[in-house]
């Protein structure tokens, strides 16, 4: 957008000239502190006073500004503080060495402070690089693992059934057979939610927004995970005069599907699973509610990070669930959040905007 | 064999046709294979098959194209197949006049079932007309009358909710598009007002399903429309 492009460049110009005014009101207050010591002590405790203005303001306000304030403070110590005070004329030599091994020290310290800080940031970088690589590469193998453990079933018990050796009896050739099914379905999910993700973080994702009745995708998201959820209790309790929120479809059909399907994942089979919604104002909460083990209160931030799985191996995703589901939910203006529940178990709430066009941001 | 009914599969995939061959062998139907739309077309037209399998990914053109083709001088049921995700492909597809989709990967049991359901749904249209249906245990439509009970009791729907489980009924175990579905019940120049498709579908769903945020018989297809199931799966 131009508007908010120039509101930028006027906004960084501000920030600007504000660290060359902080410099100088900083080189204005240490050369004040210096009139105060000055008189009182020797002149090299109002040199070390002037020149702590200069290291402050190289430390807080960058390169610029600091030498301004070397430049500034040496000028203000001539002016002050050397014979004949209150004139920028200079009395004898010795005063213009004093002068200038003023300046130079001034601009020693911007300078070395400049370059500490600028080694600092390159630390910090180097070490965000480092973390990210090995994050990358345990992601990696984790995901292969995750993508070659149903592949390596399918292939066994396939090959198995194709070979000379094959079972002859009934029973175990069908538990074959159920094996690979099941592993080829579980793979299916697996590739999608990869597939999913791939979407979302490309920015391709389309959101088509309409007002509908929450109930209906509640529904249709329990009807595709009929099989996963038989033997537990699922409770929908929805308040009839719930307003119609403007949401899409397909991918808050998602989010839903992906919260139930872990509580069907990480809680024992037949406990319950209750979902629940309520409107204020300005939005509507879900929320998705079960009796299991619930999520250790530090990791409630973690299980929406990429590839994040509260134990390792358990469940059979590859950890892209909630990431998918924090990714949706915001892309609609809304948040996503895990608590305890009352009792005990996990409580995922999420929220979606009744007026999304008044709470996004301006151009976004 | 000779009157087994046949089944037109249009798939690039060597795969999903040996699949689709002998699945459809075990359950007594003739499978007869097309490797692209061309293919497919030329075929649909010499075998005049009973039911024709379409896959929206060929490599010469776009399923919907098929569906067009097919259905200028056919009424024959287009059951297509898709990958997850191309639910606009879907819609295109299914407003073109294909009658019902299934999203790879799917089993055998489905495939058939949803065969059944579209050879079923062709014989009908042939011979109209419908009295009583009843949907699972609960519910009886009187389709004349107007007349709809639940567990035995009168209930009372609008005139556009009972057009709409009309709607629904005429072609159970289908799915219809929304766009389907407004033109029927609201006619021509409705069709992206699904908001109220919505909200009449909720009603109708509190009027007649046991549990309304768990349907059995009025169910929705994410990003594409309705079907009305007949019995509970």
């Amino acid at each position: 957008m131009p508007t908010s492009d120039r509101y930028t460049r006027i906004g960084k110009a501000v920030r600007t000239v504000g660290r060359y005014a902080a410099g100088a009101f900083v080189v204005a207050a240490s050369t004040l502190t210096g009139w105060f010591v000055f008189g009182a002590s020797d002149l090299a405790d109002v040199v070390m006073v002037v020149l702590l203005g200069v290291v402050v303001v190289s430390m807080r306000f960058g390169y610029g500004p600091s030498l301004l304030a070397a430049v500034l403070s040496a000028i203000a110590f001539e002016f002050f503080f050397l014979p004949p005070y209150f004139s920028l004329a200079i009395a004898n030599l010795h005063y213009i060495v004093t002068f200038g091994v003023m300046l130079t020290i001034a601009f020693v310290i911007s300078h070395l402070t400049h370059r500490l800080r600028e080694q600092v940031e390159k630390a910090r970088r180097a070490g965000i690089v480092a973390q990210t690589e090995q994050q990358r590469s345990a992601l990696l193998s984790s995901v292969s693992h995750d993508l070659r453990t149903p592949l390596a079933v399918i292939t066994g018990a396939t090959s198995t059934m194709l070979s000379p050796q094959a079972p002859q009896d009934e029973g175990a050739r069908r538990a074959l057979l159920e094996t690979a099914y099941r592993e080829a379905r579980r793979l299916d999910r697996l590739v999608r939610n990869l597939l999913e993700m791939a979407t979302l973080e490309a920015g391709q994702l389309k959101i088509r927004k309409e007002p509908q009745p929450l109930e209906e995708v509640i529904g249709s998201a329990l009807d595709h995970l009929d099989e996963r959820l038989r033997g537990r209790d699922v409770d929908v309790r929805i308040p009839e005069d719930l307003p119609l929120v403007p949401f899409d479809f397909v991918l808050v059909e998602q989010v839903l599907i992906n919260l139930v399907e872990n509580v069907a994942k990480y809680t024992p089979p037949e406990s319950p699973v209750d979902l629940s919604a309520f409107a204020s104002d300005r939005e509507v909460t879900v929320e998705i509610a079960d009796r299991g083990p619930g999520v250790p209160e530090d990791e409630r931030e973690r299980v929406f990070e990429k590839f994040y799985r509260v134990r390792d191996g358990e469940g059979g995703g590859v950890g892209l669930g909630l990431t998918i589901c924090r990714a949706i939910v915001s892309a609609h203006g809304g948040r996503i959040w895990v608590t305890e529940r009352n009792g005990g178990g996990a409580c995922l709430q999420f929220t979606l905007p009744l007026h999304p066009e008044e709470t996004e941001a301006p151009g976004g | 064999m000779s009157d087994a009914p046949v089944v037109l599969v249009v798939e690039d995939d060597a795969e999903m046709r040996t699949f689709a061959r002998i699945a459809l062998a075990a359950y007594g139907y003739l499978a007869i294979e097309a490797k692209t739309a061309a293919e497919g077309i030329r075929l649909a037209t010499k075998h005049r098959p009973d039911i024709v399998l379409l896959d929206l990914g060929l490599p010469d053109a776009d399923g919907s194209e098929v569906t067009r083709h097919i259905r200028k001088w056919s009424d024959v049921p287009i059951l297509i197949i898709s990958a997850r995700g191309s639910e606009s492909a879907k819609v295109k597809a299914l407003d073109e006049g294909a009658n019902d989709y299934m999203t790879k990967p799917f089993g055998a049991a489905e495939m058939m079932a949803r065969i059944r359901v579209a050879l079923r749904n062709s014989a009908q249209s042939r011979s109209e007309p419908v009295g009583i249906v009843k949907i699972g245990e609960d519910v009886r439509v009187d389709l004349p009358r107007h007349c709809v009970t639940v567990r035995g009791e009168e209930v009372h729907l609008t005139p556009i909710e009972f057009k709409l489980l009309a709607t629904l009924i005429e072609r159970a175990g289908m799915v219809l598009t929304h766009r389907d579905l407004l033109e029927a019940v609201w006619g021509p120049g409705h069709e992206d007002e699904t908001q109220y498709l919505r909200v009449y579908m909720t009603h109708l769903r509190h009027k007649l399903e046991r549990k309304p945020a768990r349907p059995k018989y009025l169910m929705t297809e994410a990003g594409i429309g309705y079907r009305l199931r007949l019995e509970s799966q």
